[in-house]
């Protein structure tokens, strides 16, 4: 601890010296105050005024909250409700009255070719999408399950679709058609 | 030897870099302040920053350590102290106490808030250290001591910093200062009796 004479010199009288010395003791014992960045140099924004809404436009206000909350939801709404549009749909045909009809949706940004099969009259089972070139299985274009006869799943082909000659669908692990365009 | 001081010489220095006006002659009290910025006058609050940046900075960067931490707590007070300035009430207390207690109230909400986003487990056994009691007094003393400093004049001010955290001898800083030893002793002297008024409660 430094001696406070040392610091204010030896001509001090008694009383103010004690005095000065609570201070000084006080000082040691706070440390030092930190400084200010200069991000805290200036005091953070206060808020602005708050304007009290007027009483008498109050129920004014809440039917045009309530009023845009209605538009908005059904914008909302049909905008959600908007599937992708289609590009063209093929259809399927097969033997004992199966068909299939394929809804080809517009080619995203990456390639693919969103689908939508629609099946029909199809024993329980699981089967494949499989596209087709020159009379042969050329590349899968996904699976899916078939229950009393019918499905209606989405699927994905990501390939250039003017490669290939047609689609079929096979049951899993088999390459005989059950449906083909 | 230049380099030596000029190291020594980060050690903590006033704001005067900065782009806050160094020393105002507001002679208006705290509770006047405070009572102006309830009905948001902004220079009021300007000047409570002004006071006050520093001491809130204090206690905050004793309490989380972290100084990006802290600085963000101390921006929460003084928002703090925006929005609550109308529930100040004279008659209760004193303005500084309730400035500690908003300042107090803010940097703990602060550190709540984003302890939810940390997952550091709680310690099993007590850290070393003083206990609670301890912890605020040492609080308020430096409160109050850096609180009191910032009432200085730049040039007592800059002294007084220079003469206790910098680690300079008197013959250093009447060097650094440029000024002959005995004006840093009689400078000394005077901040001192300056400080002493200023902290009157607390040298009873």
């Amino acid at each position: 601890m430094t001696d406070l004479r040392d610091m204010i010199g030896d001509d001090v009288d008694p009383e103010e010296l004690e005095r000065l010395q609570r201070v000084h003791t006080l000082l040691e014992q706070a440390g030092p105050p930190p400084s200010l960045s200069p991000g805290l140099a200036r005091p953070p924004a206060s808020g602005g005024d708050v304007i009290a809404f007027p009483r008498r436009y109050r129920p004014l206000a809440a039917i045009a909250a309530v009023a845009a909350a209605a538009v908005l939801f059904t914008v909302g709404y049909l905008v959600g409700n908007t599937g992708p549009s289609t590009e063209f749909t093929v259809a399927m045909s097969g033997s004992g009255g199966a068909s299939g009809s394929l809804e080809i949706y517009a080619k995203d940004h990456a390639g693919n070719w969103p689908m939508r099969l629609h099946v029909d009259g199809l024993a329980e089972g699981k089967y494949a999408l499989w596209l087709t070139r020159g009379g042969r299985l050329a590349e899968p274009c996904g699976s899916f399950a078939v229950a009393s006869g019918t499905a209606n799943v989405p699927l994905n082909a990501p390939y250039k679709l003017r490669s290939f000659d047609g689609w079929v669908v096979v049951p899993s692990g088999s390459r005989q058609p059950v449906l083909t365009t | 030897m230049d380099a030596a001081i000029a190291l020594r010489l980060d050690l903590p220095r006033a704001p005067t870099g900065a782009s806050i006006p160094v020393m105002s002659a507001d002679s208006r009290t705290d509770a006047e302040l405070i009572g102006l910025v309830a009905n948001g006058d902004h220079r009021a609050f300007e000047e409570l920053h002004r006071r006050y940046a520093r001491p809130v900075l204090g206690i905050a960067l004793r309490r989380i350590g972290d100084r990006g931490r802290a600085e963000d707590a101390t921006q929460d007070t003084f928002a703090s102290l925006w929005r609550s300035a109308g529930r100040f009430d004279p008659t209760r207390g004193k303005a500084t106490s309730w400035l500690f207690t908003v300042a107090r109230n803010a940097i703990v909400d602060g550190l709540r808030r984003r302890s939810e986003t940390t997952f550091d487990a709680p310690p099993d056994v007590p850290e070393p250290g003083p206990g609670p009691d301890d912890a605020a007094e040492s609080e308020w003393v430096s409160w109050r001591v850096h609180r009191a400093i910032e009432t200085l004049p730049d040039q007592e001010r800059t002294l007084i910093e220079l003469a206790y955290w910098s680690g300079l001898s008197q013959s250093e800083i009447a060097a650094k200062l440029d000024v002959p030893l005995g004006t840093v002793k009689t400078r000394t002297r005077s901040a001192l009796g300056k400080l002493a008024d200023e902290l009157g409660e607390e040298l009873r």
